[in-house]
């Protein structure tokens, strides 16, 4: 079995997030695969449709949670089509765990901000949930998540889990026009949020992850509120191809996103060509 | 390990005859083409009489021997909602490489890197354990050669098992890995007495000095250069004559970049396939929202230089390139590296501004 | 040469144009210049080694060429044929470039090789030139230079294929073309080549497959093929970069024969004619539709 061929999946559970973004619930076929395999939150792999091709996606669920694997994907291209015409039951191919992760333990003992947007929440919601199934190795839990509209906001029925609990501070936003009448969150966009939020940056770690203009204007916010640079984290999202540091298409100055990435600090992405 | 001995036209040539008969494949400077097309390029050869050993440098490198342009990764059949695949093979023939000129030679040891860094690529390292290289000395084709500057050189035995070095009548043959041992050891009726050391050294001698002339050796500083210079105004227009059509990556020994794609054989069954890609098409960094982090040529030829030059070199010790010059020969533009490296080394040890002809703004 | 040199110099003082894009002697013989500055006018050059054919920098694909401003090229008659065809498919305002036009005595074939012009060194494409004073200019320099030698080479291989079975013609073909690796700079340097997004990059549906295997092959370069028929300028800068050293232009010479006999159509230095793959005509051959 050579390194690019995959493992085969069976998809066990579809939930659609929002009109284009979808969840598949994977679980391995060897039961061999399913036992030995394990990851950290924020590695990524290789999911492929036969006949249509990989995509790279963030393992969307938590590393706490066995037995299966979760890709939440939007509707882009070629493969992510042939994704959303399979069935539960159907087969596919994952190669992975690939790639770096966030430092929970490092992070352990101290608050974690999380900070997402659209379908940014994917990464950001594995490693949610690998913090709240150990919810007492971690401080206080602030997530702030905000999308284009109300249907844009995907995990709805997890959002609503996290609100009720009393030991997460949630706060969703809308961008302006996105709310609809019986919206009760906020309206804003991210980083305004963020700023109204103001979580504490004492002993605390921030992971941002969403569109490169909402990383673009959080970072500062985060910087002004006092968090340092080495304890935000975001992933980035280059297009890749083989996963393992080889086909060169990731390749961003001195990393290869695939294999150093895809967590980096905002200190790691200031010190970044600006080619990502 | 380091031995000498002799190997004669004629045996030469019954060395190929040997191999070929006994199933090796061998891979060979060979002529193709109809005229007036006619080139001379590293073939696998059926006959000893293709053999053009003595001629220009072969048009393409190896790169393909080891990494071909297109190849099979897995097939699929789907049965109902079940796939199978069917594995291929990390099992490769034998296969001789004779006559790699030594630039050409010595490209796979630098690639190996990359395609060992933490996961082993075994379909290239497959190919890579079956082949033995028997390379041959150099004596510098043009003004585009510039090994010598990166660390190679005409004589330069690096990645070769053996090593030929032309000399009255035959080959100075040194021997220099196992594989070459053994080789030698298998057809030990072809080879002789050591003989000709004095007029290989001759040869290499003569051949560095023309390949020298070309280019300095690339110092350090072009590496920090280009590791602090990302954003310089000599970036802004460098690749105004560059068609980015990739044409420098298609014949480049070291240029290994790749793309997987699937495709259907029928309506129930498939292959995956590894194809070769270039950063110098737009296409290659392009995101599915449509955002491109390098989205004009002048950002693309950049990636490609500074990949080569700072990029390797920190990951993994090692200059991406063989100094073949076949970018500049390849190149319908005229995109011409050594002058570029040249001027990269200018701009490290000086305070002046570019001053690269035609690329100015 | 001086001429020319004085052109660009005054094109570029009197911001007629920001960029004048002609030759220049470069590491490897003459490459294409790109000339912003009035004092570096003396660069340029022309002599039977300009073989590139500069109006490829004029397609909108080129957008690292857009931000400098407006541009001259210098044009052999054969290049005329291309810039005629931008402006024909709607590419180019004939009014957004200016012509700088020289009489040609015909090119090599490598830019790397001296100038001197045998049977041998000869470009394929100067033995039927009946351009070489080109008209589509706002400028035109040089005195008319003797024509160039006559190589009919090219055309005698062709000959020798439509002489061959059809067997033995297609063992020709896929030998040559197995050699493709679908880098598709064949198309990248073609002028003509503008297409936003090509038909061998789209994937869906996948009207080409992107590998290099025999399938692929031919269904690139035949389908490039169709796609120019008509249209190519035959400036052979598609063969002069292939990589793998596919005689390119034997495919495009014989298409534009094909196109010649069927009707009587020859790629024209004039924007005004329409060519028959983008015109319609009622006594428009059809025999070859099955």
């Amino acid at each position: 079995m050579n390194l690019y061929q995959p493992h085969l999946v069976r998809i066990e559970d579809i939930v659609d997030e929002t009109v284009d973004t979808r969840t598949l619930n994977l679980a391995f076929k060897s039961p061999e695969t399913a036992s030995a395999f394990d990851f950290k939150a924020g590695q990524f792999g290789l999911f492929s449709v036969f006949g249509s091709g990989e995509c790279t996606f963030c393992i969307a669920s938590p590393p706490t949670r066995k037995g299966y694997i979760e890709c939440s994907f939007k509707l882009v291209g070629k493969v992510t089509k042939a994704m959303r015409a399979l069935n539960v039951g159907d087969t596919m191919g994952f190669r992975g765990p690939y790639g770096n992760h966030f430092p929970l333990d490092e992070m352990a003992g101290q608050s974690v901000v999380f900070i997402a947007g659209g379908i940014g929440l994917a990464p950001v919601r594995c490693v949610i949930w690998n913090v709240l199934d150990q919810r007492d190795r971690f401080k206080d839990v602030t997530i702030i998540y905000g999308a284009r509209s109300v249907g844009d906001l995907v995990y709805k029925r997890e959002l609503d889990e996290w609100a009720k609990r009393s030991d997460v501070k949630l706060w969703q936003t809308v961008d302006p026009g996105g709310q609809t009448p019986d919206w009760k969150g906020e309206i804003g966009f991210v980083p305004a949020i963020v700023e109204k939020a103001a979580p504490s940056a004492k002993d605390s770690y921030a992971i941002v992850c969403g569109p490169p203009i909402m990383i673009k204007f959080t970072l500062p916010v985060l910087k002004k509120l006092g968090f340092a640079e080495d304890h935000v984290f975001t992933t980035l999202e280059n297009r890749m191809k083989c996963g393992v540091g080889k086909c060169g298409r990731c390749n961003c100055g001195p990393v290869y996103v695939c294999k150093d990435g895809p967590v980096f600090t905002a200190a790691d992405l200031a010190a970044l060509p600006s080619d990502f | 390990m380091r031995t000498t001995t002799y190997l004669s036209q004629t045996n030469l040539r019954g060395l190929a005859e040997d191999l070929l008969t006994a199933g090796t494949r061998v891979v060979a400077p060979a002529k193709i083409g109809r005229a007036p097309y006619q080139q001379v390029d590293y073939q696998r050869i059926a006959k000893v009489e293709e053999l053009a050993m003595d001629g220009a440098l072969p048009s393409r490198p190896l790169k393909q021997f080891f990494m071909p342009p297109t190849e099979i990764l897995l097939r699929w059949k789907q049965k109902k909602s079940d796939v199978e695949i069917e594995e291929i093979s990390t099992q490769f023939p034998a296969t001789v490489i004779l006559g790699a000129r030594p630039c050409d030679a010595a490209a796979p040891g630098i690639v190996d890197c990359v395609m060992n860094w933490d996961y082993r690529d075994e379909l290239y390292f497959g190919r890579r354990d079956a082949t033995t290289i028997i390379g041959l000395a150099c004596g510098g084709f043009d003004k585009s050669c510039f090994c010598t500057a990166v660390g190679l050189g005409p004589d330069a035995t690096a990645g070769s098992d053996l090593f030929l070095t032309p000399v009255d009548g035959g080959y100075h043959v040194d021997v220099l890995t196992e594989k070459g041992e053994s080789l030698v050891q298998a057809h030990a009726a072809r080879f002789s007495d050591s003989t000709g050391m004095d007029a290989a050294k001759r040869f290499h001698a003569d051949a560095r000095k023309k390949v020298e002339s070309n280019l300095n050796p690339v110092p350090p500083a072009v590496r920090q250069w280009l590791e602090s210079n990302f954003e310089h105004t000599l970036w802004e227009s460098i690749a105004l004559r560059c068609h980015g059509c990739g044409a420098c990556a298609s014949v480049c020994p070291t240029c290994h970049c790749f793309d997987i794609v699937d495709e259907a054989r029928g309506v129930d069954r498939g292959e995956r396939r590894r194809n070769w890609d270039t950063c110098q098409t737009s296409r290659f960094t392009v995101h599915g929202s449509g955002h491109n982090p390098r989205a004009n040529q002048n950002t693309r030829f950049r990636q490609r230089v500074t990949h080569k030059f700072a990029i390797y070199p920190k990951k993994f010790e090692k200059i991406l390139c063989s100094g073949c010059g076949r970018c500049a020969r390849a190149c319908p533009g005229g995109m011409d590296l050594p002058e570029l490296l040249a001027e990269i080394e200018r701009l490290a040890t000086s305070a002046e501004a570019p001053q690269l002809r035609g690329e100015r703004s | 040469m001086k001429a020319l040199q004085e052109l660009a110099a005054k094109l570029l003082t009197e911001k007629t144009v920001q960029i004048v894009i002609g030759y220049e002697e470069g590491p490897r013989g003459v490459r294409p210049a790109f000339i912003t500055r009035a004092e570096d006018a003396d660069r340029l050059v022309f002599d039977s080694r300009c073989v590139q054919n500069l109006a490829s920098y004029l397609s909108p694909r080129r957008n690292h060429l857009v931000p400098l401003g407006k541009k001259a090229i210098v044009v052999k008659g054969c290049d005329s044929r291309a810039v005629a065809g931008l402006i024909r498919e709607t590419q180019v305002r004939r009014e957004d470039v200016v012509l700088i036009g020289v009489r040609c005595g015909g090119v090599v074939r490598d830019p790397a090789a001296d100038t001197t012009l045998t049977p041998d060194t000869v470009a394929a494409r100067c033995a039927e030139c009946d351009i070489r004073e080109p008209k589509l200019v706002d400028h035109l320099i040089g005195d008319l230079p003797p024509a160039p030698p006559v190589n009919r080479k090219r055309d005698e291989l062709i000959a020798a294929l439509d002489a061959m079975s059809a067997e033995e013609r297609w063992a020709f073909w896929q030998a040559e073309l197995a050699r493709c690796v679908r880098c598709h700079a064949c198309r990248e340097v073609c002028p003509m080549c503008f297409c936003e997004r090509c038909i061998a990059d789209k994937s869906q549906p996948q009207w080409i497959e992107s590998s290099a295997h025999r399938q692929g092959n031919l269904s690139w370069q035949f389908s490039r093929v169709l796609h120019q028929a008509g249209r190519c300028a035959d400036c052979s800068e598609c063969e002069r970069v292939c990589p793998a050293k596919i005689p390119l232009s034997l495919l495009m010479r014989k298409t534009s024969l094909i196109v010649r006999e069927l009707f009587n159509y020859r790629v024209t230095d004039d924007p005004s004619v329409p060519a028959p793959i983008g015109a319609y005509r009622l006594d428009d051959k059809q025999e070859f539709i099955l």
